[in-house]
């Protein structure tokens, strides 16, 4: 039995297609978002498809999540973000109690029961302080890649005092910065620990240790340490921090169908 | 025709007035079809799924005419008096007169909501300095300004203190421009010191015995003033007699919540009950007629919950809201997501509660007016709504906020927080502005997922 799971978020869209009696991962891909998101999605499907030698007809049921999730016409079911990333989180790293899933367009603090399930959640609100998009701009204005950021961030001496939360503000204040003879290393580290602090106080939820970081900004190097700095508990990110809400649609995917046929 | 419970769009509510209609509707003279106040502008209607029954009709037709009879209140020469900020004690001791009618200026805080900011209420009041840093409240300076909204009352009364600060600030420029405003105040609620003499209030709390004498001191001016412009004496056996109407409404509204409320599959929707619970605050200018309209829509819901039928389903996720909503579609998105309302707390909960009879009146609106939750600490709000979750039951519970209310920057977070710790429920903090269109993806996505939280917490749901 094949399942999938598709995450539609609002950056990048994600596939991962998954055994569903062994949960192994039989295929996964990421694909930039854009206007057509559905032809999109269909076409990073028959691509992980082709790449792991599977048919189409084989896919036995499809969960799709994330921001584009109802236009995902194809999945036999939509769930949000929030309980899909738990059920991938806990799938990896059983015992996690706190996930902090930082995307482009939005950032979310679950609060994980010993179970997996979700206890409670909390996500940014309409703006785009502490989520991927924010560090995009900061990077861009400091002529630099998301990729490198880190590791510029990581060369910093003492991380400079970020106040603005507002993307248009803490753009003017980057350059302030700048003209006051701030390194961009320091104005990268000042970022990363602004967004790790408005994560870690979102919704007045307390993380809870196992902590894992999921995610686009996962993969920015010291992104990581900045939110262990602000939470005061180590961070794990995720083994394939992209790919792990997808992972949990595909589990959600295999769970119907089993709860289908218990129910037969 | 179908008389199965069902949230219908204002098209499919054309075709269902029709069907009522040829089944020998009787309606009040307010009645007729829907569609007609989308004629008059409000286009909200339009993007709203309304409950399907006679009564709520009757309710929407009530709500949304209510300009008429403070029209017609006016052609008869009835004292017109606008009351501000408090919701629920000096409305009782208008409707104590017999030639006076109460109504709620603040209320025009929904009307960017219903006409889709047709109104150009919002620009006016940005017009005027008061900017959307404030609470939507300032609607209200735009419909004195337009005069298009309800006629201009021959009287301001507004409450200040322990109330909102961007209200008072709006009230205050209402005064600068001309609407002479009496203002009177209401303390910030404490609790009695130790060995304090202390005094019951409607509700959980008790306060020091001298902060009601206070309140009690300034209800007796609102008293004066309310006799010297009508003309006639209030006297205590009125205000007996309108306490004892108000808690006829109070205690119709009680009843209507116990019954939706506990039922499953929940015999009424969010919306129409969150304009219900309005009602209590200043029975939307007609006392007999909100009983009445009260009295229809308790009959549907214990007829529905009766025979185990509802607009909703029955696994629907039992969800506790906090604060009234700017966008009335918010409460539809609560249950397109799979949720229902099983118990509110929509900031005036002292205008639910029971007005103490067989005490001297002034004294008991003195204590009920206390009881406001706005006049204690959102650590009291908190208090209140752990007891009503615990009445009602509730498997998660939304904070909604709206943007610009002072009250509303903290006291959020805060009864998150206990609300959280006492009970070990899921909470969701929203902010919903008067139109949420530009929001709906981000809002739809935190329902559901409140929803589906609340859903695996339940045994045996994966």
């Amino acid at each position: 039995m094949i399942v999938a799971g598709i995450d539609a978020g609002s950056r990048t869209i994600k596939v991962v297609l998954l055994d569903g009696e062994t949960l192994t991962v039989l295929g996964a891909g990421v694909v930039d978002q854009g206007i057509e998101q559905e032809a999109l999605a269909e076409r990073l499907l028959q691509d992980v498809l082709e790449n792991a030698g599977i048919r189409r007809d084989d896919v036995a049921a499809m969960v799709a999540t994330g921001y584009g999730r109802k236009l995902i016409h194809a999945a036999d079911t939509q769930i949000t973000e929030i309980s899909c990333q738990a059920v991938g989180v806990s799938h990896c790293l059983p015992g996690a109690r706190t996930v902090i899933d930082i995307g482009g367009q939005d950032s979310k603090f679950l609060q994980l029961l010993p179970s997996g399930r979700v206890s409670d959640f909390a996500m940014n609100d309409r703006c785009a302080a502490g989520t991927g998009r924010f560090l995009e701009t900061a990077a861009a204005q400091l002529g630099v890649r998301v990729a490198e950021f880190g590791e510029m961030a990581g060369r910093s001496a003492e991380a400079a005092q970020i106040s603005s939360m507002c993307v248009v503000f803490a753009e003017t204040e980057i350059v302030g910065l700048l003209a006051q003879g701030c390194t961009a290393e320091d104005i990268a580290a000042g970022i990363q620990a602004s967004i790790a602090q408005r994560i870690g106080c979102m919704g007045g939820l307390k993380a809870t240790p196992p902590v894992v970081f999921t995610g686009g900004v996962a993969l920015v190097p010291t992104m990581g340490s900045a939110l262990s700095a602000a939470l005061g508990h180590p961070v794990t990110v995720a083994p394939e921090p992209q790919l792990t809400c997808a992972l949990g649609a595909a589990i959600m995917a295999a769970r119907r169908i089993d709860a289908s046929s218990d129910s037969e | 025709m179908t008389d199965l419970p069902d949230r219908i769009t204002l098209n499919e509510w054309d075709r269902r007035y029709a069907e009522l209609s040829r089944a020998g509707l009787r309606e009040p003279d307010y009645g007729g079809c829907l569609r007609r106040h989308v004629d008059d502008g409000d286009t909200r209607l339009l993007s709203l799924r309304m409950d399907n029954s006679a009564a709520s009709l009757r309710l929407w037709n009530f709500l949304l005419t209510e300009e008429d009879r403070l029209r017609k209140a006016r052609e008869e020469g009835k004292l017109l008096v606008g009351t501000l900020k408090d919701l629920g004690t000096v409305p009782v001791m208008v409707y104590s007169m017999k030639n006076a009618v109460a109504f709620y200026p603040d209320g025009a805080w929904w009307i960017p909501c219903i006409m889709e900011r047709n109104a150009k209420l919002l620009e006016i009041a940005d017009s005027l300095g008061i900017d959307d840093s404030f609470c939507p409240v300032r609607a209200m300076l735009g419909a004195f300004v337009s005069q298009a909204h309800f006629p201009i009352p021959d009287l301001l009364i507004c409450s200040v203190g322990a109330t909102c600060d961007d209200l008072s600030a709006i009230a205050q420029r209402l005064d600068a421009m001309g609407h002479p405003v009496h203002w009177w105040e209401i303390p910030f609620r404490r609790a009695p010191d130790p060995g304090e003499e202390s005094v019951a209030l409607p509700g959980i709390f008790l306060a020091p015995h001298d902060q009601v004498a206070f309140v009690r001191k300034e209800l007796e001016r609102v008293r004066e003033i309310l006799q010297d412009r009508a003309g006639l004496a209030l006297s205590d056996a009125d205000l007996a007699a309108g306490i004892g109407r108000a808690n006829r409404v109070r205690s119709l509204l009680d009843r209507l919540r116990e019954t939706v409320f506990a039922a499953s599959p929940a015999p009424l929707p969010a919306l129409e009950m969150l304009i219900a619970e309005m009602l209590a605050i200043h029975f939307c200018s007609d006392q007999n007629e909100c009983m009445a309209v009260l009295e229809s829509l308790l009959a549907e819901a214990t007829k529905r919950a009766g025979a185990g039928v509802g607009p909703l389903p029955e696994d629907a996720a039992r969800i506790f809201w906090v604060n009234p909503v700017a966008d009335l579609r918010v409460m539809n998105m609560l249950e397109d997501a799979g949720g229902r309302v099983c118990g509110t707390e929509y900031l005036f909960s002292h205008a639910l509660d029971r007005i103490p009879e067989g005490i001297v009146p002034m004294e008991a609106l003195a204590r009920a007016a206390l009881a406001d939750p706005m006049a204690g600490s959102p650590v009291d709000r908190a208090e209140r709504i752990c007891h009503d979750i615990g009445r009602f039951g509730a498997e998660a519970v939304v904070v909604s906020s709206i943007p610009g209310a002072s009250h509303c920057a903290l006291e959020g977070t805060i009864i998150g927080d206990i609300v959280r710790r006492r009970l070990a429920l899921p909470i969701l903090e929203i902010e919903v502005p008067p139109i949420t269109d530009s929001q709906e993806p981000t809002l739809r996505t935190r329902l559901e997922a409140l929803v589906e939280t609340a859903r695996s917490r339940r045994a045996g749901i994966p």
